[in-house]
C-alpha cells in the first residue's frame, strides 16, 4: 500500500537530533568540570574504615575535618588504604570514589563560606553510615 | 552490507571513542568554574529534553488510540478486513 512517509523522517530526525544534542552536551560539560586550573592546590586524600585523611601540599595533616579557603581551587587525590569509599561532598557536587591501589582525581573551588558535611557515599563495612568528615571552608 | 555496518560500530566504540576521550581528557589548564551551577544545569537541561520526548512518545500513542479506534467515523476497513480474510 503507498503512503506518504513524510512524518516518519520528520520524527526520526527530531529524535536522533536531540539524542545528539544529549551526547554532545553530557560530554562537553564532563570534559570542563575535569580540567582543573593550574593553581589548584593538591590535596591527597585517604580513606580508611571509617575515617578520612586529608594531606595538604604542606605537609599539613588533617583528620575529619578539612579546611579551604574561599574561591581557591583545589584538586582531590583520592585513594583508600582497605575497601572502596566514595568521597562526597553533597553541597559541592562532588562525588568519586576512593579505591585501593588507584588515585582518582576531582578538582573544586568552594564560592561560600561555612560548613558543609563530608561524607561516604559507598557502603563500607559497619561504620559506614558515621564515617563523615566536616569541610570548612574560611575567608581568608 | 550490515556486517559492515556491525564493524563500524565496534570499530568506533572500541577505537576511536577511547582515542577522542585521551586527546581531550589531556593535561590542559582548566579555567575556574561554579561545578555546582555547571551539573545542575546540565540535569534540567537533560530533565527538559527528556520530558519533551516522553510527551512526543506518549502523545503519539494517545494520537494513534484515538484516531484508529474502531468507533472513529473517519476508519476504514483495512484491505485485508474488507476482503473477508481476517
Amino acid at each position: 500500500m503507498a503512503h506518504s512517509n513524510w512524518a516518519e523522517w520528520i520524527y526520526l530526525g527530531v529524535v536522533t537530533a536531540l539524542l545528539v544534542y544529549v551526547g554532545a552536551e553530557a560530554w562537553n560539560v564532563e570534559r570542563i568540570i575535569d580540567h582543573a586550573p593550574e593553581d589548584a592546590e593538591i590535596i591527597k586524600v585517604t580513606a580508611q574504615q571509617w575515617l578520612w585523611t586529608f594531606e595538604h601540599e604542606d605537609g599539613t595533616k588533617e583528620v575529619g575535618e578539612l579546611h579551604l579557603k574561599k574561591d581557591h581551587a583545589y584538586k582531590f587525590e583520592l585513594t583508600s588504604k582497605d575497601v572502596i569509599h566514595n568521597f562526597n561532598i553533597p553541597e559541592y557536587v562532588v562525588l568519586l570514589d576512593a579505591v585501593p591501589g588507584r588515585v582518582n582525581t576531582v578538582w573544586f573551588s568552594p564560592n561560600e563560606v561555612g560548613e558543609f558535611d563530608i561524607q561516604c557515599r559507598e557502603y563500607c563495612g559497619l561504620i559506614h553510615y558515621n564515617m563523615r568528615a566536616l569541610l570548612i571552608v574560611e575567608d581568608v | 552490507m550490515s556486517k559492515i555496518f556491525q564493524l563500524s560500530i565496534i570499530i568506533v566504540t572500541l577505537c576511536i571513542i577511547p582515542t577522542i576521550s585521551l586527546v581531550f581528557a589531556a593535561e590542559t589548564a582548566g579555567e575556574y568554574i561554579d561545578r555546582k551551577a555547571e551539573i545542575w544545569n546540565l540535569f534540567f537541561r537533560m530533565m527538559t529534553i527528556a520530558f519533551v520526548v516522553g510527551g512526543v512518545i506518549a502523545g503519539t500513542m494517545v494520537w494513534q488510540v484515538w484516531r484508529f479506534r474502531e468507533s472513529n467515523p473517519k476508519s476504514k476497513p483495512t484491505p485485508y478486513e474488507e476482503k473477508g480474510e481476517l
